[in-house]
């Protein structure tokens, strides 16, 4: 099936919305979703955007039964790693169910492989979940390399009421 | 000692920032693999797209290092996106000298980045750990933070540089 991955334009925001929701839906957290289009499209396409976003496109004649011709994306952002310099971190995968075993997600990887690199970037990350057999998969027959297993990390936050107790504390200038 | 000033890095705290990063790297037994030079974190930055922010801690002249340091701990952050929630802070490294620990220099750095994440509109401020480094763990757990790895399972991956270049090369 032919298909074509591009950068997301302004007007995508709804498909990536949609996607976004799907994702969620089968990972039973569809609740836990609080962005909208509009948000994506204030935070990717101002100025000063906070991630960047390559979709798939597939032609007219094989749109999805709802009529939609955008069946996955990547989600992508550029982080800094204080040894070796400029990363570039992929927080989103996903090419909807119909449309997977026909090289988009690989053609979306090796897109923001290839826009990593061209940005200097001396590696790309991203984060699986440990029951994510299928993904991991993916990932490690392309080279990845679990960092938790080999150096111990683990990924901690400050979310909501823990985040705000510890704003309000700031010393004042 | 609570005479210790927060600020803004500037340029001319490259020099200093790479110290405290190296200092960082032997700590967590890793500093053969610092490759960053003063002249990538100027352009990184403070150039005209900046891949970083930082803040740094400085305390008086009187009060400098025994190897005459002023600038004494820093904290290096940028913002990056979840799908479901928005913007988030992360913070990439965090560290004070050994000498200058216990006087609430780490404490105040923690509480001024919450407040930029809350002011900028994040929702959560996230970061790495090692497992091993049970006082840092110690420190951010007194403080509220989850283990997302031990609640949700989620492990770190990364392809390097020359498996990027065959990614990318491959032709449909």
């Amino acid at each position: 099936m032919h298909f074509k991955v591009r950068a997301a334009a302004k007007e995508d925001c709804k498909d990536i919305s949609r996607m976004i929701m799907e994702l969620a839906v089968y990972e039973n957290m569809a609740d836990q979703v609080k962005t909208s289009h509009e948000d994506l499209e204030r935070d990717g396409f101002s100025p000063n955007p906070f991630y960047e976003c390559l979709i798939a496109e597939v032609p007219d004649e094989h749109k999805t039964k709802d009529g939609y011709t955008v069946v996955g994306y990547a989600l992508y952002f550029y982080t800094y790693s204080t040894w070796k310099g400029r990363s570039v971190y992929m927080e989103d995968l996903y090419v909807m169910p119909d449309f997977r075993g026909k090289g988009i997600g690989t053609g979306l990887m090796a897109k923001v492989a290839q826009v990593g690199v061209e940005k200097q970037c001396v590696r790309l990350q991203l984060s699986v979940l440990e029951w994510n057999k299928p993904s991991l998969d993916f990932y490690i027959a392309k080279g990845a390399e679990d960092l938790t297993a080999k150096e111990g990390w683990h990924f901690l936050r400050f979310h909501g009421q823990t985040l705000d107790t510890l704003a309000k504390e700031a010393p004042k200038d | 000692m609570s005479n210790f000033i927060l600020r803004k890095a500037e340029p001319k705290d490259v020099s200093d920032i790479l110290r405290l990063i190296k200092e960082l790297a032997k700590f967590e037994k890793m500093e053969e693999q610092v490759i960053l030079t003063e002249k990538e974190l100027l352009e990184d930055g403070f150039g005209d797209h900046p891949f970083y922010h930082c803040v740094v801690a400085e305390v008086p002249e009187d009060k400098q290092s025994s190897d005459g340091y002023t600038v004494v701990g820093f904290a290096m952050y940028y913002f990056t996106y979840d799908p479901w929630i928005g913007k988030l802070l992360y913070l990439e490294d965090f560290y004070v000298m050994k000498e200058f620990r216990g006087y609430g220099i780490g404490s105040d750095i923690l509480k001024v980045l919450s407040e930029t994440a809350v002011k900028t509109r994040c929702s959560s401020m996230h970061f790495i750990v090692a497992e091993w480094n049970k006082s840092s763990i110690e420190f951010y757990k007194r403080r509220g933070a989850s283990d997302l790895s031990d609640e949700e399972g989620w492990r770190l991956y990364a392809i390097d540089k020359d498996d990027l270049l065959k990614i990318s090369a491959k032709k449909r």
